[in-house]
């Protein structure tokens, strides 16, 4: 066949079909040659699109950008804390993505010339692309809260907001709590990454105090908002497993912290003052700097995109997925942020990506998020999102998704329902850990 | 390998000319692999494998769910949102998948307990699990043995709707020290 002839037969296989059957299509299948395809971040996201461009189309040129050799996912992280998992069993390096045929370059993306289209590294090199993937997560507004600082996330505060080394420093600290001491978790305004993340935290903090004999240690929530991801199920579990160990403090309540000293170890808001013995400040968090840098975020730091294919509303042929973009119809949150809403928002970027370079309109996309959180061994539960087109916008799909039932028939069913999904939770991570990374 | 090529084109062009959803099948399944593996091949000892089961097994479970007719922790949430044709379409998509059964590694005490108190099961999943005796009844050979026993849990679970009789009967008979064994005896089955 000649690649005019060859070009049209693709043209029409996509035009009948959604870019995803490119899964199944054969490798000699592409429209430009060797389109070359760079994904700046390799997280969920950004791990999750440079494998399925290279399953959907072999030929691609697909380049990733990461700064570390090792992944550590903060899905399931909070349990490293209490001691109830293993930071090994987070973590993955970049292999099975470079056996499929993908370049994978440990450098830092420092900025982007969307102009120019290409991405230019702090080792010195310069990328070009036709179409880029930008899934750079979240960097921290450390001025957010006055008084903390990057500085004092990397020694004696860490936030822990991101997975790996200071996950260790903050069990660590956690470790060395006796009886009777409190532990501050400060909560910033939404959106943020992980919405339920910070309760699963109290709670694993919790658990730990529990099962060190420390009854009369207590955790202190201190919230800069007035409500919370899955709430119901968090006050059931902590009245059944924590009683009057965990305090949630709401914005309006004076939950909201604004400064911190670290000589004394306080944190406040404009009405409380929380003196903790280990104080873990979550700072509040924008899109990843390198988005800002190329102008693709809005005036609150999140990146705007088009919703039904992930492409940035302020600029062409850069796609911007997982914690970074703004995305959905949800209050707030838009869609939450998390490890499986960046997964499904990658594979519709590469659907549409792929269907661009082939000149044909996007295939109609399917977003859906499954998010687990595990309060004790044997207790977790669930937030099901899913997003779909109707007339042309993406919306949530409000008769399906939810949450788990808080009360069920009898007490069995009840105790069944949290066993069955504390173990979901990590055959979760183990599956989508490896339809990203594998 | 020109004609191969073009042949794949084509029965893509026409398959998907079929389809009604807006939403493509293909669409639709690669959301499925995050919590089941690629192409339905699960790495995820609590998660199943679904890749070659049966078409009306599959289809069943997913509209029963739905509907709310069986109880499910998580999964009934996900299918409120798609349509039966959606379901239909999933069903047939991961029924053509090859079967790949995941064989553990179990004790051999383990095997010869799980085999003894298996009997019941063999009727209708065959000796080993990977015979079922009808389209209704999925394949068991290599699944893997934790979400097993957490089905079988939710069998034994008095009050919970799970609509299947005869399986709720068995479950229910095995003695509660075998079940983890029977569930280990068919995942250590390679064929």
């Amino acid at each position: 066949m000649n690649p005019i002839n060859r070009r049209a037969f693709i043209k029409a296989a996509i035009a009948a079909a959604p870019a995803s059957a490119f899964l199944t299509l054969p490798s000699t299948a592409h429209a430009a040659k060797s389109a070359r395809i760079v994904v700046v971040g390799g997280g969920f996201g950004g791990a999750t699109a440079a494998k399925y461009l290279k399953l959907m189309d072999s030929n691609l040129d697909v380049t990733l950008v990461e700064r570390q050799k090792m992944y550590t996912s903060c899905p399931l992280s909070n349990e490293v804390i209490s001691g109830h998992g293993k930071i090994e069993d987070l973590q993955v390096g970049y292999d099975g993505l470079k056996k499929r045929g993908i370049n994978v370059i440990f450098d830092d993306a420092v900025s982007i010339d969307a102009g120019k289209k290409t991405v230019k590294l702090k080792g010195g090199k310069t990328l070009n692309y036709d179409a880029l993937v930008l899934s750079p997560g979240v960097d921290f507004n450390y001025a957010g809260v006055e008084g903390y600082s990057e500085e004092l996330a990397n020694s004696t505060h860490p936030h822990a907001w991101k997975a790996g080394p200071q996950t260790l420093a903050l069990k660590k600290q956690l470790e060395g709590m006796k009886d009777g001491q409190t532990f501050v978790l400060t909560v910033p305004p939404g959106p943020f990454r992980c919405p339920p993340g910070p309760y699963e935290r109290a709670s694993q903090v919790a658990s730990y105090f529990k099962h060190h004999g420390m009854n009369k240690s207590k955790v202190i929530i201190a919230d800069a908002n007035d409500s919370f991801s899955k709430k119901g199920l968090f006050e059931q579990a902590w009245k059944r497993q924590y009683p009057g160990m965990i305090e949630w403090v709401a914005g309006a309540a004076g939950g909201k912290i604004v400064k911190f000293d670290a000589k004394t170890n306080t944190v406040s808001s404009d009405f409380n003052d929380y003196k903790g013995d280990v104080v873990n400040i979550i700072p509040p968090h924008h899109a990843g700097a390198i988005a800002k840098n190329a102008g693709l975020t809005n005036d609150k730091g999140w990146c705007p995109v088009d919703m039904l294919t992930m492409e940035s509303s302020k600029q062409k042929d850069i796609y911007v997925v997982g914690d970074a973009c703004l995305h959905g119809d949800l209050p707030v949150y838009g869609a939450p942020k998390s490890a499986h809403s960046a997964a499904t928002q990658a594979k519709v970027a590469c659907g549409a990506i792929i269907a661009k370079l082939n000149g044909v309109a996007a295939p109609e996309p399917f977003f859906v998020n499954t998010c687990y959180s595990i309060t004790a061994p044997e207790w977790g539960f669930s937030v099901v999102h899913i997003y779909r087109v109707k007339d042309g916008k993406l919306v949530y799909i409000a008769e399906a998704g939810g949450i788990s039932p808080v009360n069920m028939e009898d007490e069995a069913q009840l105790v069944l329902q949290r066993k069955l999904e504390s173990e979901y939770a990590i055959g979760w991570l183990k599956n989508i850990m490896a339809d990203a990374f594998a | 390998m020109r004609n191969k090529m073009l042949m794949a084109l084509v029965t893509i062009g026409l398959a998907a000319s079929s389809a009604h959803a807006a939403t493509s099948t293909e669409n639709l399944a690669s959301t499925c692999n995050a919590c089941h593996g690629l192409n339905g091949v699960s790495v995820g000892p609590t998660m199943p494998s679904i890749g070659g089961l049966p078409e009306a097994y599959l289809k069943n479970i997913m509209l029963q769910w739905k509907s709310g007719e069986r109880y499910s922790a998580t999964m009934g949430r996900h299918f409120k949102g798609y349509s039966d044709a959606e379901i239909a379409a999933l069903a047939t998509h991961f029924s053509k998948l090859p079967w790949v059964p995941v064989v553990q590694k179990v004790d051999a005490k383990i095997i010869a307990q799980g085999k003894d108190a298996s009997e019941r099961c063999e009727t209708c999943h065959g000796a080993t699990g990977s015979e079922p005796d009808d389209d209704e009844t999925p394949k068991i050979n290599g699944q893997w043995a934790h979400y097993m026993h957490m089905e079988m849990l939710k069998y034994r679970t008095e009050s919970l709707k799970m609509p299947h009789k005869k399986m709720r009967n068995n479950s229910k008979k095995l003695d509660e020290a075998d079940v983890e064994a029977v569930a280990k005896y068919f995942a250590a089955q390679p064929k």
